[in-house]
């Protein structure tokens, strides 16, 4: 099932099985926010062991590289405040 | 309880190796990774519908290991998407995930595979730079190469592999820089095994093809964000040269990723493949077959079977190629500018860690200056921060086990089902 995800108020289109990292390199998007200390988030070990490419998923903070894509799914950047 | 799954953690070559042995052995066996499909990071698999890029070896020894797991039926449950939380002092396991639970296996086999080793520079924390491990990931799901211009830098034969990868999916790196120099050992190369060396002429081949420059010897000594691009400086034997890029992808090795992993006294708990001992795929197989018998021997009461004389293979195998790609890169952490990021989970620095003054402990270190206490558990930072704090002492001290062992939200923790009530704890 290929579909699409909203990246902030952006349409990204991905293809069945793909991650959110995925997704969102394919289509340019190499930039996935701000950590609380000021790093940049973006993909950096790519299998889940470094919480680097951590976004908000639907409200929930999750890693972009293991977060499989859903059609409708709304991705946000790194708030630092979210999350329960 | 001996009707309790044995548990395996991770679902590459090891963990479903040890899983046919547990199986074959009459026990039955759950396997946890938090993929969404099995492979780990070799033979990760290609999103349904995409062709794969494996070579023929690989998808072999693949499709032979998932002929074995699939013989073994109903024994054998693959639990993907779902991620190990750590276990407890009575041998409670946490999973959470899509087969979210809280359980007592009969026992467990840690098999994380590897973690990539990325030596700091100024600039490794900018969006666009990723390790080579990680590049090579989306290679193999969607069998095409990123646009732009691609730097690879570090050490090592993934390197050449990814790069040669680049360049059959039609866009090569536009330069390898290798802080080693492999190719300038011809003779003793020639003490590997045969298809270490075929598989390493292929590479070096598609990449003269490709007329991709192998500049070794050479370091990469930092990375500016310049108008939307990456600058890459790098010092090579005849001076420094600058190289404007769109993507870097770094690595300097690999080590076993077991950092933050428990020992539980309540039950057996064994290491497998990568995660005991980095030896690379051919052994992790092997490794995982014999760690898997060796634990069923010791739970239905039987003879410990002979270790895998592979796996001592590959050990050397893998020390010979790891004295082919030998370098000073390590002495260059001492140079590093004192702004420069050690622990990228806080951004804390090479000043973060000099202010903590001659010899810090343990205790300082991670408690005073937080090294490795962030959400990576110091996988990517234990390594540098005890190399820079103690020269002279090889042996990382950071990294104990924490439960988690990873990053987990209440709300997951609240909905996982408890199956340990009314168990013997």
């Amino acid at each position: 099932m290929s579909g699409h995800i909203l990246w902030q108020d952006r349409a990204i289109a991905f293809r069945a099985g793909e991650s959110v990292a995925s997704a969102l390199l394919r289509a340019g998007v190499i930039a996935f926010g701000q950590a609380p200390t000021g790093q940049a988030r973006a993909v950096f070990c790519g299998i889940g062991q470094c919480q680097n490419c951590l976004v908000q998923v639907d409200g929930r903070l999750a890693e972009a590289c293991l977060t499989p894509c859903r059609t409708g799914m709304h991705i946000l950047p790194e708030t630092g405040a979210c999350d329960v | 309880m001996s009707d309790a799954p044995v548990l395996v953690i991770g679902a590459g070559l090891a963990g479903l190796a040890a899983a046919v042995e547990l199986a074959r052995a009459g026990l039955p066996v759950l396997v946890a990774d938090q993929a969404q499909t099995p492979g780990g990071a070799v033979h990760r698999q290609p999103l349904p519908g995409v062709r794969s890029i494996a070579s023929p070896v690989q998808r072999r020894r693949w499709a032979g290991l998932m002929a074995d797991v699939q013989a073994q039926g109903t024994r054998i449950t693959l639990s993907m998407g779902t991620a190990f939380g750590g276990v407890d002092h009575t041998g409670a396991v946490l999973l959470t995930g899509a087969g979210a639970r809280l359980f007592r296996p009969r026992a467990l086999i840690v098999a994380t595979g590897a973690r990539e080793r990325v030596q700091p520079r100024p600039g490794w924390t900018l969006p666009g730079v990723e390790t080579a491990g990680s590049l090579q990931t989306r290679l193999k799901t969607l069998a095409e190469a990123p646009e732009g211009r691609v730097l690879l830098a570090g050490s090592g034969p993934l390197l050449l592999a990814l790069g040669a990868e680049l360049a059959r999916l039609g866009r090569p790196p536009v330069a390898i820089v290798e802080a080693g120099r492999p190719l300038s050992h011809p003779i003793a190369a020639l003490g590997l095994p045969m298809s270490y060396l075929r598989e390493g002429a292929e590479y070096l081949l598609r990449l003269k093809l490709a007329g991709v420059p192998i500049l070794a010897g050479s370091h990469l000594a930092a990375i500016r964000a310049e108008g939307g691009a990456l600058v890459a400086d790098i010092d090579t034997p005849k001076g420094r040269r600058s190289l404007t890029v769109d993507r870097i992808a770094l690595h300097d090795g690999i080590a076993s990723n077991d950092i933050g992993l428990p020992d539980c006294p309540a039950l057996p708990v064994l290491r497998a493949g990568d995660c005991r001992e980095a030896l690379g795929a051919r052994a992790a197989l092997a490794d995982g077959r014999a760690q898997g018998a060796a634990l069923a021997a010791r739970l239905l009461g039987q003879p410990q079977p002979a270790p895998a004389p592979e796996v001592a293979r590959q050990r050397a195998a893998q020390a010979l190629v790891a004295r082919l790609h030998a370098h000073d890169g390590a002495s260059r952490l001492a140079a590093l500018p004192g702004d420069t990021v050690i622990c990228r989970c806080e951004a804390r620095t090479v000043n973060d860690l000099r202010a903590l003054g001659p010899d810090p402990t343990d205790r300082q270190l991670r408690l005073d200056g937080r090294f490795s206490m962030g959400p990576c558990q110091g996988r990517f930072c234990a390594e540098w921060t005890a190399r820079l704090a103690a020269p002279d002492t090889p042996k990382p001290r950071l990294g104990a086990p924490r439960w988690p062992a990873r990053p987990i939200a209440i709300a997951d923790l609240l909905a996982t089902p408890d199956e340990t009530q009314g168990d013997p704890a």
